[in-house]
C-alpha cells in the first residue's frame, strides 16, 4: 500500500513571528530574530557566544491548569502550535480521538528548564528541608514530553513517534509521520518538533567551538551561512508543527491542501558522530529524489540546512552541487533565526510552504561575500519572486543523522 | 498547631489560588467534581509539609491516597498533627 500523503495546516512560533503574515513579512524584509542571549543566572557568564535566536513576544496559550500541570515550557509550544493545526484543520472531534490520528513529535531533551531547576534545588537547598522538586518533573522534562502532553491535551489515541536526534529531530517527525500514513498505518498525524530557550546547548557547542562569537555586539548579522566570515552557528528556540492527511480523505472533507510530501529520506553516516560526511549527505539528497521517484532537474529550491560552521556549509554545498548541480534555488534559513534545533525541520518546512505560496524565496541574510567553496550553488541573494514546484528540506545532525523531504506545490 | 477552621481557611486557599479550583464544597469529590488526580494530591501532600513545617513519612504520604473530600484532607492534617504533636 502506498498513500499520497499532504499537508493540511501548519504553524510555527520562530523567532521571527508567531503569525503567518509576521512570518512572511520578516522573510521579505530581511528581519532578524536574533538577539542578546538571555542570562540563565547558572551558565550564561560562562559561554563566550553571547548571541540567541530570541521567541521575545507574548504569546496567549490559553491553556488550563488541567492542561499545563505536565507541561514545562517546550511543551506549551508545541501544544500551541499542534492546537493551531487542528482548529484550522477542520478535523472532526471523532476523528481526532479515533485512533487513526497519531503524533509525530519530539525534541531536543524534553524541559532544560525544569532539569536546569532540578540542578538549581540539589545544589542551593542541600540544606533545606523541603524539596521544591515538583511530582511532575519527569512528565516535564522527559524526551517525549512534547508528543504525549499534546495527546493529553487533545485525546488523541493513535501512535506516538517521538523521535528525538537533535538537529533532525522534526525533519524524522515530519518523515516518519509521512512514513505512517502512506503505508496505511495511520489516516493523518501532527508532526512537528520544539524547543524552548535553553543554554545546555549553547554551552556545549560554544565548547566545541561551533557557536558564533565575533557578532556578540551585532547579533543581527549572525548567523551567516555560506559567507565567508561565518563563524559558527546561533541557537535559538521555536516550535512547528504540520497536519499530515491522506490525500483522498483530505480531498474528501475538502482539506486546504498546502502541499504534499512526495519523498523522505533518512539515513547515518556510519562513523563520526560530529564530523560532516560528504558521502552520508550526498546519500540521503539522493534516497529522497528515489522515495519520489523524481530526478534532481525537478527540485526548484533547497532550503540548506547550512548552520553557518566552517566545515558543514562547505560539506553541505558539495552535496547540493553533487547532486543537484547549479539548477536550483539555495537558501539557509537559519540566517533568520539561528538553529531552533529540534524544532529547525518543521519551521524551515512551514516557512517553505509559505514562500510556495506566496510565490517568492528569500535570500539568505547575512550572505555578503559567498564562500568561494560554497560559490558553485545558485545562492539565493535577493528576494526572488518564483514558482517553486518541489522544494527540499534538509537537516543533519549530531550523530551522523541526515535527512531530507520533497515537499510538492499542490495549489 | 492550628484548628480546623485555620486549616480549611488555608487549604481552600490553596486549592482555589494553586490548583484552579472553582467554588470548592467540603464535600466535593476531587476527583470527579474538581479533576484533581494522583499528580495533584503529590503536590499538594508538599504544600502540606511547608504548611505544617515539617516532613512527611512515607507511610504518612501514602495514608493521603484514600482522600476524596476537602473533609478528608482536614481530617488527614489534623491526625498528622495529632501523632505529631504526642
Amino acid at each position: 500500500m502506498k498513500r499520497r500523503v499532504v499537508i493540511t495546516a501548519c504553524s510555527a512560533i520562530t523567532p521571527i513571528g508567531y503569525k503567518r503574515s509576521d512570518i512572511i513579512e520578516s522573510l521579505q524584509q530581511g528581519r532578524s530574530g536574533v538577539k542578546p542571549l538571555r542570562d540563565d543566572g547558572l551558565l550564561t557568564q560562562y559561554i563566550h557566544s553571547r548571541v540567541f535566536g530570541t521567541v521575545d513576544y507574548p504569546i496567549d496559550y490559553g491553556f488550563t491548569r488541567k492542561d499545563t500541570k505536565t507541561m514545562g515550557p517546550v511543551a506549551f509550544y508545541a501544544c500551541q502550535v499542534a492546537k493551531d493545526v487542528l482548529a484550522t484543520s477542520g478535523l472532526e472531534q471523532e476523528f481526532i480521538t479515533s485512533g487513526r490520528l497519531g503524533v509525530s513529535f519530539s525534541s531536543t531533551h524534553g524541559s532544560p528548564t525544569v532539569q536546569r531547576n532540578i540542578y538549581k534545588t540539589f545544589f542551593s537547598q542541600l540544606q533545606s528541608e523541603f524539596s521544591s522538586i515538583g511530582a511532575v518533573d519527569y512528565l516535564k522534562s522527559m524526551v517525549h514530553t512534547t508528543a504525549v502532553n499534546i495527546t493529553r491535551m487533545f485525546g488523541i489515541t493513535g501512535r506516538v513517534i517521538a523521535s528525538s536526534t537533535a538537529c533532525t529531530t522534526s525533519s524524522q517527525s515530519i518523515g516518519f509521520g509521512y512514513e505512517m500514513i502512506k503505508y496505511g498505518m495511520q489516516d493523518a498525524m501532527i508532526c512537528g518538533g520544539a524547543d524552548e530557550y535553553d543554554t545546555t546547548t549553547v554551552a556545549v557547542f560554544d565548547n566545541l567551538l561551533a557557536c558564533s562569537v565575533d557578532y556578540n555586539d551585532r547579533p543581527e548579522c549572525t548567523p551567516r551561512p555560506f559567507d565567508a566570515r561565518r563563524d559558527g552557528l546561533v541557537v535559538g528556540e521555536g516550535a512547528g508543527a504540520v497536519l499530515l492527511e491522506e490525500y483522498e480523505s483530505a480531498k474528501a472533507r475538502g482539506a486546504d491542501i498546502l502541499g504534499e510530501v512526495i519523498g523522505f529520506a533518512c539515513n547515518n553516516n556510519g562513523g563520526d558522530l560530529i564530523l560532516p560526511n560528504l558521502d552520508g549527505i550526498t546519500a540521503t539528497l539522493r534516497l529522497a529524489l528515489a522515495d519520489a521517484d523524481i530526478s534532481p532537474q525537478d527540485v526548484d529550491f533547497v532550503s540548506a540546512h547550512a548552520t553557518a560552521t566552517k566545515m558543514g556549509d562547505v560539506i553541505e554545498a558539495q552535496a547540493i552541487d553533487a547532486v543537484y548541480g547549479s539548477k536550483p534555488l539555495v537558501t539557509g534559513l537559519k540566517s533568520y533565526m539561528g538553529h531552533t534545533m529540534g524544532s529547525c525541520g518543521a519551521i524551515e518546512m512551514i516557512l517553505t510552504l509559505y514562500m510556495m505560496e506566496q510565490g517568492f524565496i528569500a535570500p539568505t541574510l547575512n550572505l555578503e561575500s559567498v564562500d568561494e567553496r560554497c560559490s558553485m550553488l545558485n545562492h539565493v541573494r535577493e528576494i526572488t519572486n518564483t514558482e517553486t514546484r518541489v522544494a527540499a528540506i534538509q537537516n543533519f545532525a549530531f550523530g551522523g543523522v541526515n535527512t531530507c523531504l520533497l515537499v510538492a506545490n499542490d495549489r | 498547631m492550628m484548628n480546623r477552621d485555620e486549616l480549611q481557611e488555608q487549604i481552600v486557599a490553596i486549592l482555589v489560588d494553586d490548583f484552579e479550583f472553582e467554588n470548592p464544597g467540603l464535600t466535593d469529590n476531587l476527583r470527579d467534581d474538581h479533576g484533581f488526580d494522583s499528580i495533584d494530591a503529590i503536590e499538594l501532600l508538599a504544600k502540606i509539609e511547608k504548611m505544617l513545617g515539617f516532613q512527611l513519612a512515607r507511610e504518612e504520604k501514602e495514608k493521603a491516597m484514600s482522600i476524596r473530600t476537602i473533609n478528608d484532607i482536614l481530617d488527614y492534617i489534623e491526625a498528622i498533627q495529632a501523632s505529631h504533636k504526642s
